[in-house]
């Protein structure tokens, strides 16, 4: 790799927060529209993230500083996983400890609300990992690669041989997202039954850390939903923000799930799909 | 060093040494015995390790003495079938000691050229056994202290308990050396007896039972191995493993391989033969550290390995990965139900066991190599757990997880050490996480109606383990009371070298993960494998993905030290948790309810009992293993 591409690379690794920020305003600004009120300006997720960054300091725990940096520092990390065009399982696992250090700030403290929201937030996981696991060895069937680069150099759309897997990873994307049905853990607005969820005790700049790390996660997600349509990045980054427009249009329609249902649909339909994705083209040859 | 005189030395001293321990039934000298066995092993094990393989003969009379041995040793097993009225044990002893004596004295045996074998594979696990077995002796030196104080004993019982733990060792070291498969089943056949004395140890009733029943599974991979010896001669002429494992693959040759795959799935504890393992936590736990990480289940484990490249291209070998698949995936499951911390580790270990038995089912270059790296990091990580909980146990005087709340203000020393073998366990950038990495990258990579149904229980699996490990050490980190001032932890001397001695290794091998595929992995594939991974720039490279250990390592330092920066330089008060705006001045986790009086708010850990039916569950396991068990013949038959 070359100095100019590992600097590109590096750019739009530490990009992601400024995408996924944009994308929160466009969230928060699509969803007013669907409830028919006018919204925030779009950039009211930065100036609230900046108003936390400068409140005065409070912890609910000892740990909880270095955790919810944990929490943006290995999405910033997945993230670079992506832009570096490296592995796809390693963006999963690396997201995964990222998600692990919200959780145990979460649990560190002795809270109610954030308990209920950390065991919520570890069951969100159990719903979506192994979904998008079994997606990326569909892509891996595919193409021959884990690689974001292997995908690239597939040369082929992936959405026109994957259209099923795409589907599963939309219910893997709500649920990242934190959005309804799948909001279990905490979502973007306050639920009395939740307080913030897993949330719930960061304040300050512990939360605008923890805001910032999940703009990095959702745009690198959504990242990697663009390779989907990797030839050209135009249409794939369109494929990644229409599957961010439908969490956003379903989040609006319908009310949260309890957790067991979000488990068994995700594994049920996620599942299903992709098994029958990877059928239909073992059956007619492709792979 | 001569490689068979080092031989000699990791099979005969940890035999001298256990009976020296048992004899001298003193402290000092106690600790003199294992300081210097553990040395000695550790050195000789490198030594062999460095020194490579080598092929020969004792003299005859070890052969004899083996054989006197293995008599001796059956007629007890019927001793303790009738002690403690159990059928099995009788049954199961009786259908070794017939056959055995038919086949020395009626056939006369067989002639085997070189009794014993020494090559990579051997070296691996003498590795193993010896580091991370001495490490969990000079661990018990603390915690016999503390448990024989705990149960108010007369007088010690440790010399007996350090006999069978250092004979354990010795048995295992024989095992991973023979070629002659007398010899082979005379190992196998100590390791389950050390297995049997050391879970009764304390001797209650329910250590007794669960002896009993670790006796008479571990008898089953008894018969299976005397039925694969019979069932070997037949069809080649030879007790030799390795020419059974050269001659052509023929039906006759499968059974057997198909019998010793069932005496190994005994000894891992794969389904249906779980509940030996789950009994043996009643030990004490250095017992569990060495059972579970470097001895015992790895002797099942390593007999597959040592038998994979003879079964390459057979059904049967799918069948074998069939049920490491199943038992990995529903383990876990079960691990998410567990409350009390051993068995966690217990489900923990038979599920991990499950996922290296898949891979040496699937039997390629790539998914072998998945196994041996899981193997190898496995054990270190899984001792350091077991020591980690023992402690705690000890410490805590309970073996409830619902005791570890906010263990981490406690006892920050132990705490740290379990927080980070957990971690090993599941996340990056550890070894057992680049283990699994190659071997989702493996099953991905089989074809597909074999594949596919894997590749699901194995991302179903692995999300249940980041369950079930993740929510224990958040529990560890909740903080009791939030303004409390953490204590300082004081350990014993030899508890604070054997933890950290591991954990240090832990760390090191994974961050040479490059080094251990390089030189522990790829010779021992370089027999009868392609070489699937290779190391470029101390990257894990399997051709068509890279996992970039150090750059992954810095990555993971750097957000962990900028994390800790910017916490120190923007530190803030710390405040009581949020209830409802009602809470008690003063007191931290309490809330004001009606009428002024005070409730303390309770946090406990999430075990999911009403969604996992353990018992119903148990059972359907034996019954799939049961069946999965059948399938290993009837593929061959059929």
């Amino acid at each position: 790799m070359d100095a100019a591409s590992t600097i590109i690379s590096l750019v739009l690794a530490l990009a992601t927060p400024l995408m996924g920020g944009v994308l929160a305003g466009v969230d928060r600004k699509l969803t007013a529209r669907m409830q028919e009120r006018v919204g925030p300006p779009l950039l009211q997720p930065f100036y609230d993230v900046i108003k936390l960054w400068a409140k005065k300091p409070m912890i609910a725990s000892p740990l909880q500083p270095v955790l919810a940096f944990g929490y943006l520092g290995f999405a910033l990390v997945a993230a670079g996983i992506v832009t570096f065009r490296q592995d796809l399982l390693l963006v999963l696992f690396v997201t995964a400890l990222a998600d692990i250090c919200l959780t145990v700030a979460a649990l560190s403290a002795k809270s109610p609300y954030s308990y209920l929201g950390a065991r919520r937030e570890f069951l969100s996981m159990l719903s979506y990992e192994p979904v998008m696991l079994l997606a990326y060895v569909a892509v891996f069937m595919v193409t021959g690669s884990f690689m974001v680069q292997g995908v690239l150099d597939y040369g082929k759309p992936l959405l026109l041989v994957l259209p099923a897997a795409l589907v599963a990873l939309q219910l893997v994307l709500i649920v990242e997202m934190k959005k309804s049905p799948f909001d279990v853990s905490g979502s973007g607005h306050a639920h009395q039954e939740l307080v913030r969820g897993v949330y719930t005790e960061l304040s300050g700049y512990t939360m605008a850390l923890v805001e910032v790390g999940h703009w990095a996660k959702v745009a690198t997600t959504l990242m990697v939903l663009s390779l989907f349509w990797a030839p050209n990045p135009v249409i794939g980054a369109a494929v990644g923000l229409t599957m961010f427009f439908i969490s956003l249009v379903v989040d609006n329609s319908y009310p949260r799930l309890t957790w067991q249902r979000m488990l068994k649909t995700t594994w049920a339909l996620g599942f299903t799909l992709i098994v029958l994705n990877i059928a239909a083209l073992a059956a007619g040859g492709v792979i | 060093m001569n490689p068979q005189t080092l031989v000699a030395v990791n099979v005969g001293l940890p035999a001298i040494a256990a009976l020296a321990s048992l004899v001298l039934n003193d402290k000092r000298m106690r600790i003199g015995i294992v300081s210097l066995t553990s040395i000695v092993l550790i050195v000789s094990s490198i030594l062999l390790y460095v020194g490579g393989g080598v092929e020969f003969s004792p003299a005859p009379v070890y052969g004899t003495a083996v054989l006197a041995l293995d008599f001796a040793l059956l007629a007890y097993f019927l001793y303790v079938g009738y002690r403690a009225r159990s059928p099995q044990v009788l049954g199961l002893t009786l259908l070794q000691l017939l056959p055995v004596a038919y086949f020395e004295f009626i056939v006369k045996g067989a002639h085997v050229e070189s009794v014993l074998v020494v090559d990579g594979l051997s070296t691996l696990l003498t590795l193993i056994i010896n580091i991370v077995g001495s490490v969990v002796l000079i661990y018990g030196l603390s915690y016999m202290d503390e448990h024989e104080h705990h149960l108010h004993l007369e007088s010690s019982r440790q010399g007996r308990f350090f006999f069978y733990m250092i004979l354990l060792l010795g048995a295992m070291n024989g095992l991973v050396y023979s070629n002659s498969l007398i010899w082979l089943y005379f190992f196998w056949e100590v390791t389950t007896l050390c297995c049997y004395e050391l879970i009764r140890h304390d001797g209650t009733e329910e250590a007794e039972r669960n002896a009993v029943t670790a006796l008479w599974m571990g008898l089953v991979g008894g018969v299976g191995f005397v039925a694969a010896m019979f069932v070997g001669y037949n069809a080649v002429h030879s007790i030799a493993l390795t020419e059974l494992m050269a001659a052509p693959q023929s039906q006759l040759l499968l059974i057997g391989f198909a019998l010793m795959a069932l005496a190994a799935f005994t000894k891992s504890a794969q389904f249906p033969f779980h509940s030996w393992l789950l009994g043996a936590m009643v030990a004490p736990t250095p017992v569990s550290a060495l059972l579970h990480s470097s001895t015992m289940v790895n002797a099942g484990v390593y007999m597959l390995l040592r038998i994979a490249p003879a079964i390459q291209g057979a059904s049967l070998t799918y069948v074998i990965a069939l049920g490491g698949a199943v038992t990995f995936v529903v383990t876990s499951f079960l691990a998410i139900r567990q409350s009390v911390s051993k068995r966690v580790l217990a489900y923990s270990t038979i599920g991990n066991l499950g996922l290296i038995i898949m891979c040496i089912g699937l039997n390629t270059g790539l998914s072998y190599s998945a196994a041996l790296t899981l193997l190898f990091f496995h054990s270190v990580a899984k001792g350091l757990l077991f020591m980690g909980a023992g402690v705690v146990e000890n410490k805590i005087g309970s073996r409830s997880i619902e005791d570890w709340e906010g263990l981490l203000g406690r006892m920050p020393l132990t705490s740290m050490v379990m927080i980070i073998g957990m971690v090993s366990m599941f996340l990056p950038p550890f070894g057992m996480l680049i283990g699994k990495w190659v071997a989702v990258d493996a099953v991905a990579s089989t074809p597909l109606l074999i594949g596919l149904p894997m590749v699901v229980m194995v991302a179903l699996g692995s999300a249940a383990t980041t369950f079930y490990y993740a929510k224990w050490l958040g529990f560890l980190t909740v903080l009791p009371n939030s303004l409390e001032k953490r204590k300082k932890e004081s350990l014993e001397a030899p508890y604070k070298l054997a933890l950290y001695t591991l954990l240090g290794l832990n760390i090191l091998v994974s961050i040479g993960a490059a080094l251990v595929v390089d030189d522990v992995v790829n010779p021992i594939l370089a027999a009868t494998y392609p070489q699937a991974v290779t190391t470029p720039g101390y990257a894990i490279d399997l051709g068509f993905t890279t996992f970039p250990v150090w750059p992954l390592w810095a990555a993971v330092l750097a957000v962990m030290l900028v994390g800790a920066s910017v916490a120190r330089s923007k530190g803030g008060a710390l405040s009581p948790p949020y209830l409802g705006g009602e809470n008690v001045a003063d007191k931290p986790v309490t809330f004001m309810t009606t009428a002024d009086s005070e409730v303390a708010a309770e946090v406990s850990g999430v075990y999911l009992v009403s969604q996992i039916d353990e018992g119903m569950i148990d059972r359907l396991a034996v019954g799939a293993g049961i069946l999965i068990m059948t399938l290993l013949f009837l593929v061959v038959i059929i």
